[in-house]
């Protein structure tokens, strides 16, 4: 138990430097911080919210309760933002004339050296509409939708996780839970879809078997066979995909 | 139509918690008005939202019930609040600061203004995958479209039981309700729309918590560095600041950067007021009960994280001010968590 809180530690202390001038700050405020409230909340409730999170015992009855998984995000009792912030202003203070800028200035370089800009992150990219989704998502769906009634329709791996954000009405045979490997949820028509090269013949009985209405396919995926032979004709050509049709089944509402 | 829509949201996400926020404009002397009562006003709605809510999710109510009677919670509440303003008019304007600022400092509120400017149009423009939103902002839009709370598969769109564990924390059902009354659609909401208001939100919790730990020359310098701290906090996908700007939409990212800011700026509060031998107001508690509401709403998670933090600050304070009737008052504050966490223990 112990080996994995602090294995929790460590991935929430990522690169780990911030972490440290967060350790810094409370014992420099232990050390130096006379004000009793400050010091009840920036040195002695940080403290103690390290201890019980470090301790197997409260670990343990915390894991019974909730999942194991979320247990680091007691880890955000630490006020590390607030409590850096504060102990550079109060350093700052205590300083005089162009020591003050100095010090400031070297402070904003080690927290950008220590730190990682988020905008960085390789999941952060231009955001294709005020929906957040792709222009694909958005449009396929527009294509597709049925007033008054809900329609089944298959999409690739890469728009799964988009497609309910954005419409109520198009549901999916399966969605996101396909992709994280780790809930191990198995489909027959995700393993079609995510072959190498479909077979139509399967591709269409197994969209039909689970009610789908329309199968989503990138433009580049190559099939095996043509799905036109099965009643999956070609509804339209939309951003790079082409959105097929089940001519057997009935649409109305 | 699109503008009537935002101004809808300025509403609902600024103007109106402001106005309800004047029960709690005498809470802490310290603050500016405006900042201090957006930020409470927004408890109390959150908290009203809760408890209105739940029961509604748990009943299987459908939600367009639920969205007429919030309305009217929310309407007697700034009838309510219209008059507590009228009766503490006077109080009110007698605890407006008085501030002039340096040319130093002035540079460093544009510093801090351009800072937080530059976020919130990031937050618009820019998008960030994750997978967690296949769930919650799902759940918005299919309540928006279906009219039921927790009763679709999010991922799938298939009927269900009752979600209930999920419906405890019906922050998703929030967004539902803001893309109901401004006629937007429930992702734009969530993407782009909440974001602003949120991060905004956190860094005036942050200028609460300066408020009361350095001089008022140096809040804007305390400020830059939260925001540096925010900016360069991808040091780790598991830190709030990291949901704060990455994952702004969702309840848990409000529990990290609002709610629990919330609770440590309170605690500062009422220790300072216990380190004056002062009396803590009524309103001072009720806060804190709000805070503690919201979040629930927020996460199922709200009710432990929030109650650990009060319960541990609570008893640094009880050991450093020999004050132990603080306990009690603290304990009563975190009832309504401690309903929701057995309410969850119940379902889970």
């Amino acid at each position: 138990m112990l080996e994995n809180l602090l294995r929790l530690f460590s991935e929430y202390m990522g690169t780990g430097l911030i972490t440290v001038w967060f350790l810094f700050s409370v014992i420099y405020l232990f050390v130096f911080e006379k004000k009793k409230e400050k010091r009840v909340m920036l040195v002695y409730m940080p403290v103690l919210a390290l201890v019980l999170f470090f301790n197997p015992a409260f670990a343990g009855i915390v894991y019974s309760v909730l999942d194991d998984e979320i247990y680091y995000r007691l880890l955000w009792l630490l006020p590390v933002t607030v409590t850096t912030a504060y102990t550079v202003t109060d350093i700052y203070g205590r300083l005089c004339g162009r020591k003050k800028i100095y010090f400031a200035g070297v402070a904003v370089v080690l927290v950008i050296v220590s730190g990682s800009l988020i905008y960085s992150d390789s999941n952060f990219h231009a955001a294709e509409n005020v929906y957040h989704v792709p222009d694909s998502v958005v449009d396929i769906c527009d294509a597709i939708e049925v007033e008054g009634r809900e329609v089944t329709a298959v999409f690739p791996a890469e728009l799964l996780q988009y497609v309910r954000q954005y419409s109520g009405t198009v549901c999916m045979p399966y969605g996101r839970e396909m992709i994280v490997d780790r809930w191990n949820n198995f489909n027959e028509l995700y393993n079609i879809m995510e072959s190498d090269v479909p077979d139509a013949s399967e591709l269409a009985s197994e969209a039909r078997s689970q009610s789908c209405v329309y199968i989503v396919l990138s433009e580049d995926k190559e099939i095996a066979g043509s799905l036109a032979a099965y009643d999956f004709e070609e509804f339209g050509k939309i951003d790079g995909y082409i959105i097929y049709i089940d001519t057997l089944a009935d649409l109305s509402i | 139509m699109i503008i009537i829509g935002i101004f809808q949201l300025i509403l609902w996400e600024l103007l109106i918690p402001t106005a309800a926020g004047v029960f709690f404009a005498c809470v802490d002397e310290k603050a500016a008005k405006p900042p201090l009562m957006w930020i409470c006003g927004q408890m109390l709605l959150w908290t009203l939202f809760q408890i209105s809510c739940v029961p509604f999710v748990l009943l299987e109510i459908d939600f367009v019930y639920f969205v007429r009677t919030y309305t009217l919670i929310v309407a007697v509440t700034l009838i309510a609040s219209l008059a507590v303003y009228r009766s503490r008019r006077m109080k009110i304007k007698r605890q407006r600061l008085q501030i002039k600022y340096s040319l130093s400092v002035k540079v460093l509120w544009s510093v801090f203004a351009v800072l937080l400017l530059l976020q919130l149009i990031l937050s618009a423009v820019m998008t960030y995958s994750d997978g967690d939103d296949a769930f919650y902002v799902a759940v918005s839009t299919i309540t928006n479209n279906a009219g039921t709370m927790y009763r679709k598969l999010p991922y799938t769109g298939g009927s269900t039981d009752l979600d209930a564990r999920h419906g405890l924390a019906p922050f998703p059902i929030w967004i539902s309700y803001l893309s109901e009354v401004s006629g937007i659609k429930a992702a734009a909401v969530a993407h782009t729309a909440l974001p602003i208001a949120l991060i905004a939100m956190t860094y005036a919790v942050f200028y609460l918590m300066a408020t009361r730990l350095v001089k008022k020359d140096n809040i804007p310098l305390f400020l830059i560095f939260t925001e540096i701290l925010v900016l360069f906090g991808n040091y780790s996908h598991y830190t709030a600041e990291n949901f704060m700007i990455a994952r702004s939409r969702q309840g848990k990212a409000a529990l990290g950067n609002i709610i629990i800011p919330m609770l440590i700026w309170l605690m500062l509060v009422i220790a300072g007021h216990l380190g004056e031998m002062r009396r803590i107001s009524a309103s001072t508690w009720l806060l804190l009960a709000a805070v503690l509401s919201a979040g629930c709403l927020c996460s199922t998670l709200g009710a432990l994280i929030c109650c650990l933090l009060v319960g541990i600050s609570g008893l640094c304070m009880a050991f450093t001010y020999k004050k132990w009737r603080v306990l009690i008052h603290m304990a009563l504050c975190c009832i309504p968590c401690a309903v929701y966490a057995l309410m969850y223990a119940a379902l889970k």
